[in-house]
């Protein structure tokens, strides 16, 4: 039976078997690609960007800056790009109708049809995608870094990436996952974006949600699941590191706080944009082709500094809700209430005077700070294995240095083509 | 209109507790967050802009404390000096003084 995501169209793993992959990337010429493009290439392969089949042509980038649209009328928040320089260009001597090999790491990735080779001003895509067009914003950098020319075409996977340990057993491709999700009996999944260790805080955004989205159904039997879908991408110094990450989301399933039946962790590659209310579309789109059923969204999700209100992406994906398959959960904060003794949610409390409000900046500063915050704010499992990570692959630290990222192992890997 | 203060959370380790209880000062402690110690050196505004401009790691939490974390831990470890030193919070101008 068909699979069909965002846009009720139907996801299609854009992915060649390897023998007919060496003998169609014969003679063609190898464009390398940087880590961005060569994250992206997965997402178009594997459908987590459905109904995408490529990188954007002009038309597509044109209707996504100017109504949040692709060319064909299916809503799409953030421009999908690849990028080349005049003098590469000319270089590589490539012109629209050529086939062309992207390389990774010195290997084959992917063909990439060149449909199209066009012009786009910047500081357009800018102020429709970010609502600034000023370069501090992480999302404007990353589009002002584009070089002179975008190229659009479709993309086929030639070679599998290699997921390296400890990540192999999260990447779970839409296919797979809707597969996952049958066996498990879930009939909702309500999504957790993430780029966090979790604290309690995370946790119980999660266990509210989780109670959100089990609504009316029959609780005989467990029907409703959390996917963590953590976000590997580009990492900035100071961010935990990748694998404390994921291995510490999958620890609140290991030590109980969560369990096998209602929840599980995966992650998708993708560098964030920080795009705040378009980045929660992307999110919810994303999310939509892996199978999910909801999709939970707090306060200023994706968002950067003071560019978007607090719930400027829960007013934007009302106003789409009838261009989306799943079915936004808006959650509230969660704190620490002295008086309580709990964590709570401020929806429900009502000591607001003594509220004590914590972040996973908060709790980075703590754990830097060499203290081990109380169980009722983060995990003692959590914390353990947080400090296990910072050995076993941070150098020592729990946070992202520049010894990680020179000598960190990479998620994955593209091997040499079989 | 009052000022506006931004707390540096200066997280107290039993290492730091020790410090500040010889010198009687573990009374500037605070308890937060289910049993947390915590010690608050206060930043105005022009504080906090060059802190962040000194320390560039350092990340003003718009969002929900209202803070400034992930200063460097050697960062704080002078600080939290200077407080035994000078047995005050108050020592923000001598320390920034330095940068």
């Amino acid at each position: 039976m068909a699979e069909i995501g965002h846009g009720g169209k139907e996801i299609v793993e854009r992915i060649m078997e390897p023998a007919q992959a060496k003998e169609k990337i014969k003679g063609l010429k190898q464009i390398p690609i940087r880590s961005q493009i060569a994250n992206e290439v997965i997402g178009i392969a594997y459908g987590f960007f459905s109904p995408l089949e490529g990188f954007m042509g002009k038309a597509d980038l044109d209707g996504v800056c100017k109504n949040m649209r692709l060319a064909n009328g299916i809503l799409w928040s953030i421009p999908i790009l690849f990028d080349l320089s005049d003098a590469e260009i000319s270089d590589y001597g490539i012109k629209v109708g050529d086939t062309v090999v992207l390389t990774y790491q010195g290997n084959p990735m992917a063909i990439f049809e060149i449909e199209e080779i066009y012009e786009y001003d910047k500081k357009t895509i800018c102020q429709a995608v970010y609502g600034t067009t000023e370069d501090k914003h992480p999302g404007c950098a990353r589009t002002y870094a584009y070089k002179d020319k975008f190229i659009g075409g479709k993309i086929t996977l030639v070679n599998r990436p290699k997921i390296n340990p400890p990540f192999e057993p999260y990447f779970i491709p839409p296919l797979e996952m809707r597969k996952r999700f049958k066996e498990k009996g879930w009939v909702r999944i309500v999504a957790h974006q993430t780029r966090n260790v979790p604290h309690t805080g995370h946790e119980w955004l999660m266990k509210g949600a989780w109670l959100q989205t089990y609504g009316e159904l029959p609780i005989d039997k467990p029907l409703v699941g959390v996917l963590v879908n953590a976000i590997i991408g580009e990492k900035r110094k100071g961010d935990y590191i990748d694998e404390a990450i994921i291995l510490c989301q999958d620890e609140l399933r290991k030590s109980g706080y969560f369990g096998d039946h209602n929840h599980m962790t995966s992650l998708t590659f993708w560098d964030m944009r920080y795009a705040g209310p378009k980045e929660a579309v992307f999110h919810a789109i994303l999310r939509t082709n892996l199978g999910l059923t909801h999709h939970m969204f707090g306060r200023d999700h994706a968002g950067v500094g003071t560019y978007y209100g607090p719930y400027d992406a829960h007013i934007l994906l009302e106003s789409v809700k009838k261009d989306l398959n799943i079915t936004p959960v808006y959650s509230m904060n969660w704190l620490y209430c002295p008086h309580c003794g709990e964590v709570t949610s401020e929806g429900l409390c009502n000591h607001k005077s003594e509220w004590q409000k914590f972040s996973g900046t908060v709790i980075r500063s703590i754990i830097l700070d060499g203290v081990k915050p109380p169980r009722l704010i983060f995990r003692p499992e959590v914390f353990d294995l947080v400090m296990e990570c910072a050995e076993k692959y941070g150098f020592g630290s729990p946070f992202v240095t520049d010894e990680y990222l020179k000598n960190r192992t990479p998620v994955f890997t593209i091997p040499p083509l079989a | 209109m009052a000022e506006e203060k931004y707390p540096i959370n200066i997280w107290i380790n039993e290492e730091r507790y020790e410090k500040l209880k010889a010198v009687g000062l573990a009374n500037l402690c605070e308890e937060m967050l289910a049993g947390l110690k915590v010690l608050r050196v206060y930043a105005n505004e022009a504080q906090k802009d060059k802190i962040l401009k000194v320390f560039p790691t350092a990340k003003f939490d718009s969002a929900t404390t209202k803070s400034i974390e992930l200063l460097p831990r050697d960062v704080k470890d002078k600080m939290f000096d200077l407080v035994i030193e000078k047995k005050t919070v108050d020592i923000l101008d001598e320390f920034l003084s330095k940068y």
